[in-house]
């Protein structure tokens, strides 16, 4: 109890609550336009949040990223092109309500069923995670590993539609994790006697420059040729809105439940959780046919599944230490810069910061509802900014960013570098979650690889000694025997030619 | 701007020969085969394997190295790319010399203006608005050594 009403104190305070309304709405902002994602508003988000204390920094995280996947879902109701891509897999059905003229009710059940989505998704957190986080304890160097790698080996299976490339963009991710000094031993690696990698690659060039810079660029060449059309005009939001919650209502449940846990499993993130919502709640529909035509049960569905997948990828993010997701990644680097170390022992030692956490969550999706009424309302203020303005901002909102992360202009150059790595990737087709996933649990998979040999005097078979780790380690072998085998059949079916 | 899949799975396999290469020489930790080279050997390996398996799979893609499938023309993606890079690279030289303020102004209003299609007015309002903004925010308010440059003298 003392925990708790310790963590009310530290959230109802002036700069937390300052924080989460200002992080929101750049959130909004971010999701409102098409082509910038949740994982960008993070990124440009991090440079500010270096700044704070670790809770005010989670707060501003967790109110741009529920917010900014909220907005996502306006421009794809009012111009058919998604906002962020976890609100793709409806995009078409929201579409198609507003030409039926019911585009306020489909904003309005957008809006309603994320809050209600990201409401069920906080409740299995701050109930399971405790729990979990218990058992957890338990854990040793070995259980790490191998759920660290576990984590990795996921995300790479579920990356794309090419797991080898994915595998490989794993691989370049933990090749700069691996720059600087060695945490167990203490030698240099690949520094190239350059004295400012001596403590490694900080994780905020890395951020913004895969996600910022990369996508900057992919976006660029677009300005002036590709105009958004004008927005139509959002009239009664809401309206009829409680009617069909109530009438879908075991769809919110089921969605809210799924979501949530999509998010915890390692690699799957919000749009993955609404796609998979999307298609069973049509499966199980006792009208299918309705799908895609302006039906709002499906949009009920997959609106509850990508809000509630946002609280359930902090399951494995503050109980084990280990990202579901890119947005996860990040804030595990936000929170190691400031000196806490997400895993079990957190919840045994700052109780209060463990629930603040989860009242910063259930405040953010809470907050939904009134900025999300102001986001539809300012939609077409929002989507009329010019690219040519923003783009450029932007830029230099980077530059600062990277500059601010240790007041050196190296930071400007490594993000610089990074960015066009990036860029190349993407447009090959190589995804960027795996790489930045491998950045942050690098060096927790090495670190505890090498403890465990230590401990084992180097016996690799000890670590599948003890049962849980045998079971993981299992699992990890089992995932990447499928990445193998899927890179194989993919040569041996690479007959088309390029252009195709 | 697509790249054979046989090439780019040559450059990540050569990528790996070098990180195995660079880590031959690191030291083992005492009275153990695993050390701080270890990793990196490992990681070297998984390139070049995958490398080689990416390679393998782009090998009938052969004669076409390069192909172009955006929407924007390539000189257009290129300039782009251009105009990107010289901008970092005039922020990260000029800023030490001139100050922020001054870089900031001149360099967003030529991108926006650009970008805008001539449109210097509105450039050159942006611009300087941005500019006040980041400063209070970064160099006021969160104490980031933005530095004036030449404007030190000015100012001070």
């Amino acid at each position: 109890m003392v925990a708790l009403t310790d963590a009310l104190m530290m959230v109802m305070s002036w700069d937390v609550l300052l924080v989460m309304l200002a992080a929101a709405v750049f959130g909004l902002f971010i999701g409102a336009i098409p082509g910038l994602t949740a994982t960008m508003a993070t990124a440009l988000l991090v440079p500010v949040t270096f700044f704070m204390e670790p809770l005010p920094a989670i707060a501003a995280i967790v109110s741009a990223t529920a917010m900014a996947i909220v907005a996502g879902d306006i421009p794809g109701a009012l111009l058919r092109i998604p906002g962020t891509p976890a609100s793709a897999a409806y995009t078409e059905e929201a579409y198609q309500m507003g030409r039926q003229g019911l585009i306020g009710q489909a904003l309005g059940i957008n809006l309603a069923c994320s809050v209600a989505g990201g409401v069920i998704g906080v409740a299995i957190l701050a109930f399971f995670a405790p729990l979990v986080a218990e058992f957890a304890i338990q854990f040793t160097s070995d259980e790490y590993f191998w759920l660290a790698l576990l984590g990795l080996s996921c995300a790479v299976l579920v990356s794309g539609a090419d797991p080898l490339k994915g595998a490989l963009s794993m691989l370049l991710g933990l090749l700069i994790a691996m720059v600087g000094m060695d945490s167990v031993s203490g030698q240099m690696r690949f520094t190239f006697g350059i004295p400012e990698l001596l403590s490694g690659i900080s994780i905020l060039p890395v951020l913004i420059g895969l996600f910022a810079i990369a996508e900057l660029l992919r976006r660029l060449p677009e300005v002036g040729h590709a105009e958004l059309p004008r927005p139509p005009t959002v009239t009664h939001p809401f309206r009829g809105v409680g009617k069909q919650l109530w009438r879908y209502k075991g769809d919110v449940a089921r969605s809210g439940v799924l979501g949530t846990l999509i998010g915890a499993l390692p690699g799957a993130g919000a749009d993955i959780a609404s796609w998979i919502s999307y298609a069973l709640s049509r499966r199980l529909s006792r009208t299918p046919e309705k799908y895609g035509k302006g039906h709002p049960e499906g949009l009920v569905a997959a609106s509850s599944a990508n809000n509630a997948a946002l609280s359930g990828a902090y399951v494995p993010a503050l109980v084990f230490g280990i990202p579901g997701d890119t947005i996860t990644a990040i804030i595990i680097g936000v929170l190691m810069m400031k000196g806490v170390t997400p895993g079990p022992d957190v919840f045994t030692g700052d109780a209060s910061l463990v629930n603040a956490i989860f009242l910063v969550f259930l405040l953010a999706n809470l907050l939904l509802l009134p900025l999300g009424l102001l986001a539809v309302r300012s939609a077409r203020h929002i989507l009329s900014v010019p690219p040519a303005v923003l783009y450029p901002l932007i830029l230099m909102f980077c530059m600062v960013g990277a500059f601010a992360t240790n007041n050196a202009m190296f930071e400007i150059w490594l993000m610089l570098g990074l960015g066009l790595l990036g860029y190349f990737l993407v447009e090959n087709d190589f995804p960027i979650g795996p790489m930045i996933l491998a950045v942050i649990l690098g060096p927790i998979v090495e670190a505890n690889f090498m403890r465990s040999m230590i401990k084992y005097s180097g016996d690799l078979g000890m670590l599948f000694d003890r049962p849980i780790a045998a079971v993981l380690g299992s699992l990890a072998l089992l995932v990447w025997a499928c990445i193998v085998f899927a890179g194989l059949r993919g040569a041996r079916r690479a007959r088309v030619p390029l252009s195709s | 701007m697509r790249i054979n899949d046989f090439l780019l799975g040559l450059v990540m396999a050569l990528l790996g020969a070098v990180t195995i290469w660079g880590s031959r020489n690191f030291p083992s930790m005492p009275r153990q085969d695993y050390g701080a080279g270890t990793f990196p050997s490992l990681i070297g390996a998984g390139l070049v394997l995958l490398g080689l398996l990416l390679a393998i799979r782009g090998w009938p893609q052969r004669r076409q190295w390069l192909v172009w499938q955006a929407s924007v023309a390539m000189p257009r993606t290129l300039l782009c790319l251009v105009v990107v890079i010289v901008s970092m690279m005039a922020y990260v030289l000029l800023v030490p010399v001139l100050g922020f303020p001054m870089v900031s102004v001149v360099l967003l209003t030529l991108l926006i203006g650009w970008l805008s299609g001539g449109r210097w007015w509105l450039a050159g309002i942006v611009a300087g608005t941005a500019t006040m903004v980041i400063w209070l925010a970064f160099a006021e308010l969160l104490r980031v050594p933005l530095g004036l440059g030449i404007l030190h003298g000015v100012i001070y």
